[in-house]
């Protein structure tokens, strides 16, 4: 294990704004002119280097229709990062951004997640201003950065800015890589956890 | 010179007859010379010190006798350098000057007050550096003490030491030190006398400014003696202050006198009086020696007059507090990986061992125990520890609506608070809450106290009985009262989502039964059906007769062939609780970041997409992909020749067509479930029964530590931020510390508070403060528990200003301790 900690990276938006081409330019560097939709949520890793530090990316793919936000929230749960994904050339899909902000906020569970707002395909027409864009970050406090999942521009700066921000939050991450947000059962494993954490252990009340 | 080397002229010596005290006087001056603390080596100047006490020491050995050699230094503010007053010192800067300053500013200050260094004598002789030579065994022989002595005298010459050197002398519990100083100049010697019983003329201060002035021997006439005095009194133990231990009871436990409010009350603050002392300090900081009369016989001091008034309070250090006791039993089951049902010796009957093996043993619920206690002849069951009276109180307290009584009903809408944004910090909000008031703050608070009165049995008793309620509501189709509705949310603690995820399997079950529907639900579960009533679109027309299912027209969309589009009645995705959630997480990770795995993870949710399908092809008979895509995936259906599907959704083997290609025509309401309540509350309950002790304790805390955090809160104790994370047990653990914190703080200050009143410590009283601890003390001070005298005078001044002090400090309770400080200018011949 030569990576620091694990941190769970949502990737959320409306369907088709390219969520999933974005996290493929990042973890293969491919593009797919056509990909499937994502059925429910998909799972990708990348380990990245940031600061001198190495983290493990777990990275969750969402599906954008309506029908599966119950299905996608669940899986919100001790979520570090947030990306939130529009299209630059479909105007409607920023304004629905707006849902997911919600969304976001009713079932993230860290209370100082942080969140990046990135205005994909670049490359095509665009029907959406930049500082659109920007204003909607701004509101809700947000990193903002416009990127094309096909020429790859800006999709590394996106998540190397989010992860540098989530590493500088304190207290929203814990040394030791676990799991995902799996619990390892044995006890065992889970004290000496503990005890290799940041956290001073020896306390008992 | 001769610069040849004879090999006889080399330096050497024989040190074969060197005594023991000769190398421990080497011992300590190689010691102060590695320290550099020779006059010549010590920085000098006007140095700027903070008011942090820095050290460093070193073990020397001396005959029989283990010294510690400690050096202690105020730290000097980093931004001074001490060459920059390299002119001052030559221009009459003197380390005496600076220590005789240090000696008379410190006589504004009392005794018993203290400056965080390791010894008092810093603070006595207001000191910013010193040596100390500590004995590891009392130093009591007067021989031993001389020959000690004398070895710093030599040491502190040899090296020309700039630091006051002291010595611990006599039993460690008596502060008495010896010290020297000494220059070219001056020669200060420092002197601590401690006697069990006070003399007769050093009871007052007439007796001591007499040997003040013996003592000095002086020649010449000395300018008048400066004198404070200060006489403390004890608060702690008058009336109005005496410090009341908490209510704490198991009163709730005896069977005639059970009360509700008495258990959910926690008991909160210390267990013994969180103050050590509480004095109150009558000062006259300043008078001349003729102004007062103080001998045995007569005194003019009278604490009414005193110019200022003041209190002190010196809090314990380690005080127990109770609920930081009540939570800590909890938090030690953490540690044991036990079956709670092996407490009681039940885990076999009720199957846990072997999760396959069905549940033999008949459940005992409330109604059971009601026939029981009814005197009903069926005597069977399972008799735990608790008593019967009680346990019933304590369930029916639990579940409100098993009886007719309306005292401890569930507030109507019980909500999962909101996870606060950004405002200050609340105790334990790392800690995943339940609804206040509701059933999971009960049983917690119950399961914390009869763990505290009962130990693991009483727990384990009311865990049993409280699954057993469970499974008895499961069966019955009753829910679970005070529990929020709707599927489990993660923003809850985990026994909350249980519970509302068996109270969805309930309704489930409800509705079902309701419907009369189909029996057998442990039968073949490939027959199981969802259930949503089966009406017919009201509008059915001759056109398509097999439409089934359907719930209303998408707006006035119209499909490729023509037809109006109907939105299909869907069953709902599966409630979850968060440890599901994380399992099938794992599970959807393990297949892999590759595009392989994203196939499987696809295969694996595509139950839920299937069934709309379905639902959606029954619904609306002839309908095409594209069509479903206008409802479903609106961006992949775009409106040429009447509806296309997108271009992804053209892509060969993409998962959504080849789910199409085999989705048959069957309304929601026919279709195999996508939840079985029946076998999802069979697990949850066997779940629940089959805990080990540490697990239910996990399951508890959240409920006790919140409820714990809101009497702190209430109790005036803040928090700060506490530590999130994913990982329960450390989140546990460490809102547990922060409550202790919390609590411990509060006990103090609430203590604290009955003593001062409005007051701030340490600063002189207002009229009004003064009047209330006298009516306090009931209108006279008693008897002072500590008196304490400074005396002090300088010499003449010579022609560099004030002259060299000299200080006498008493400090009379029942014993007598005396520090002086005297100071010999060198006569030079």
């Amino acid at each position: 294990m030569d990576y620091v900690t694990t941190l769970k990276i949502l990737v959320i938006g409306e369907s088709g704004v390219g969520k999933s081409s974005i996290i493929l330019a990042f973890t293969t560097g491919d593009y797919n002119t056509a990909f499937p939709a994502t059925i429910g949520v998909d799972y990708k890793m990348k380990v990245m280097e940031v600061n001198g530090v190495k983290v493990k990316l777990g990275i969750w793919d969402t599906a954008g229709q309506e029908r599966y936000r119950t299905l996608t929230s669940s899986f919100y749960r001790d979520a570090h990062g947030a990306i939130l994904v529009y299209d630059v050339s479909e105007p409607k899909s920023l304004a629905k951004l707006q849902e997911w902000v919600e969304e976001l906020q009713v079932y993230s569970t860290k209370k100082n997640i942080v969140s990046l707002v990135v205005g994909n395909k670049i490359d095509k027409p665009r029907a959406v201003t930049r500082a659109q864009g920007q204003e909607f970050a701004q509101k809700h406090r947000m990193l903002f950065i416009e990127s094309s999942a096909k020429t790859k521009e800006g999709i590394e700066l996106a998540f190397e800015e989010l992860v540098q921000k989530i590493i500088e939050t304190p207290g929203l991450w814990e040394t030791g890589p676990t799991n995902s947000n799996i619990r390892i059962g044995d006890s065992e494993e889970a004290r000496r956890q503990q005890q290799s954490s940041c956290y001073d252990y020896t306390c008992t009340i | 010179m001769n610069e040849e080397i004879d090999e006889y002229d080399i330096y050497h010596q024989d040190f074969t007859t060197i005594s023991e005290w000769e190398v421990f006087i080497a011992r300590i001056e190689e010691v102060l010379n590695e320290w550099r603390l020779s006059k010549a080596k010590i920085p000098k100047g006007n140095l700027e010190f903070t008011k942090k006490w820095i050290g460093k020491s070193e073990e020397i050995k001396f005959q029989s006798l283990n010294f510690t050699l400690s050096y202690h230094t105020l730290e000097c503010e980093l931004n001074t350098n001490p060459l920059k007053d390299n002119k001052g010192v030559e221009g009459g800067w003197k380390p005496s000057t600076q220590l005789h300053n240090g000696i008379w500013e410190a006589t504004k200050n009392f005794m018993d007050d203290e400056d965080g260094s390791p010894f008092p004598v810093s603070h006595w002789y207001g000191l910013k550096q010193y040596l100390m030579l500590y004995p590891s065994q009392p130093l009591v022989e007067e021989n031993q003490i001389k020959l000690v002595m004398s070895s710093i005298n030599i040491a502190f010459a040899n090296i020309d030491c700039a630091v006051p050197f002291f010595l611990k002398i006599r039993e460690h519990w008596q502060q008495c030190f010896l010290g020297i100083y000494e220059d070219s100049e001056f020669k200060t010697s420092f002197d601590t006398i401690h006697l069990k019983r006070i003399p007769n003329q050093c009871s007052h201060l007439n007796g001591l400014a007499n040997l003040f002035k013996g003592k000095i021997a002086s020649p010449v006439s000395l300018e008048p003696v400066l004198m404070s005095a200060k006489f403390s009194y004890e608060l702690k133990d008058l009336e109005p202050f005496v410090w009341r231990p908490p209510s704490q009871t198991n009163e709730f436990l005896s069977i005639d006198g059970f009360d509700v409010e008495k258990l959910i009350e926690l008991p909160f603050g210390a267990e013994k009086n969180p103050i050590q002392s509480a004095l109150l300090n009558v000062m006259w900081p300043r008078f001349l020696e003729n102004a007062v009369i103080d001998s045995a016989s007569y005194s003019d001091f009278d604490p009414l007059m005193a110019p200022t008034w003041t209190i002190t309070i010196k809090l314990r250090e380690n005080i127990n507090c109770l609920l930081s006791d009540l939570v800590g039993k909890m938090l030690d089951l953490l540690d044991d990986n036990h079956l709670l049902m092996d407490t009681l010796g039940l885990s076999r009957s009720l199957g846990i061992l072997n999760p396959l093996h069905k549940i033999t043993e008949a459940p005992i619920t409330i109604s059971k125990l009601v026939r029981a206690a009814m005197g009903s002849t069926s005597v069977s069951e399972f008799k735990g520890p608790i008593p019967d009276d009680l346990l019933m109180s304590l369930l029916y307290y639990i579940f409100p609506d098993a009886v007719d009584d309306d005292s401890h009903k569930y507030p109507e809408d019980l909500q999962v608070e909101m996870k606060q944004s950004d405002q200050e910090p609340k105790l334990c909000s790392a800690v995943k809450s339940s609804p206040a008031g509701g059933l999971v703050r009960r049983v917690s608070l119950v399961a914390a106290r009869l763990l505290e009165a009962g130990g693991l049995p009483y727990l384990a008793h009311l865990w049993y009985e409280f699954t057993q309620e469970l499974q008895y509501r499961w069966e019955r189709r009753i829910r679970v009262p005070g529990v929020a509705a709707g599927p489990p949310g993660a923003r809850s603690c985990l026994l909350h989502q249980k519970l509302q995820l068996l109270n969805c399997c309930i309704e489930r079950a409800g509705v079902e039964a309701g419907a009369g529907g189909r029996e057998g639900a442990g039968g073949d579960s490939d027959d199981e059906f969802y259930d949503c009533s089966e009406e017919e679109g009201e509008e059915e027309t001759c056109e398509r007769p097999a439409a089934a299912g359907r719930q209303e027209r998408l707006d006035d969309a119209v499909m490729k062939n023509g037809a109006p589009l109907y939105i299909p009645k869907t069953q709902e995705p599966p409630p979850r609780t968060e440890d599901q959630v994380a399992e099938d997480a794992a599970l959807l990770e393990a297949q892999g970041g590759g595009a392989r795995g994203s196939a499987l993870r696809a295969r694996l949710l595509s139950a839920s997409l299937l069934s709309d399908m379905e639902a959606f092809k029954a619904a609306n008979p002839g309908a095409e992909l594209c069509d479903f895509c206008r409802w479903y995936s609106p961006r992949d259906w775009r409106p040429e020749g009447g509806g296309a599907l997108g271009e992804r959704m053209l892509l060969p083997g993409n998962p959504w067509s080849e789910a199409w290609a085999v989705a048959r025509p069957v309304p929601a309401a026919r279709q195999r479930r996508l939840f079985d309540e029946q076998r999802e509350a069979q697990q949850l309950l066997q779940w629940l029964r089959a805990r080990t002790v540490a697990g239910v304790a996990e399951l508890l805390l959240p409920g006790v530590l919140r409820a714990g955090a809101a009497r702190a809160s209430a109790a005036g104790a803040t928090g700060g931020a506490g530590a999130a994370g994913s990982d329960t047990r450390r989140v546990l653990t460490a809102a547990a510390r922060e409550l202790a914190e919390a609590e411990k703080a509060a006990a103090r200050a609430g203590a604290a508070r009955v003593v001062l009143g409005g007051a701030a410590e340490g600063c002189p009283l207002e009229a009004a403060a003064r009047a209330r601890l006298l009516a306090a003390a009931g209108g006279a001070l008693p008897p002072p528990a500590r008196r304490e005298f400074s005396l002090r005078v300088r010499d003449a001044g010579g022609a560099g200003g004030a002259g060299a002090p000299h200080v006498l400090r008493a400090a009379l309770r029942q014993d007598l301790l005396l520090a002086g400080c005297f100071t010999e200018a060198a006569v030079l011949l």
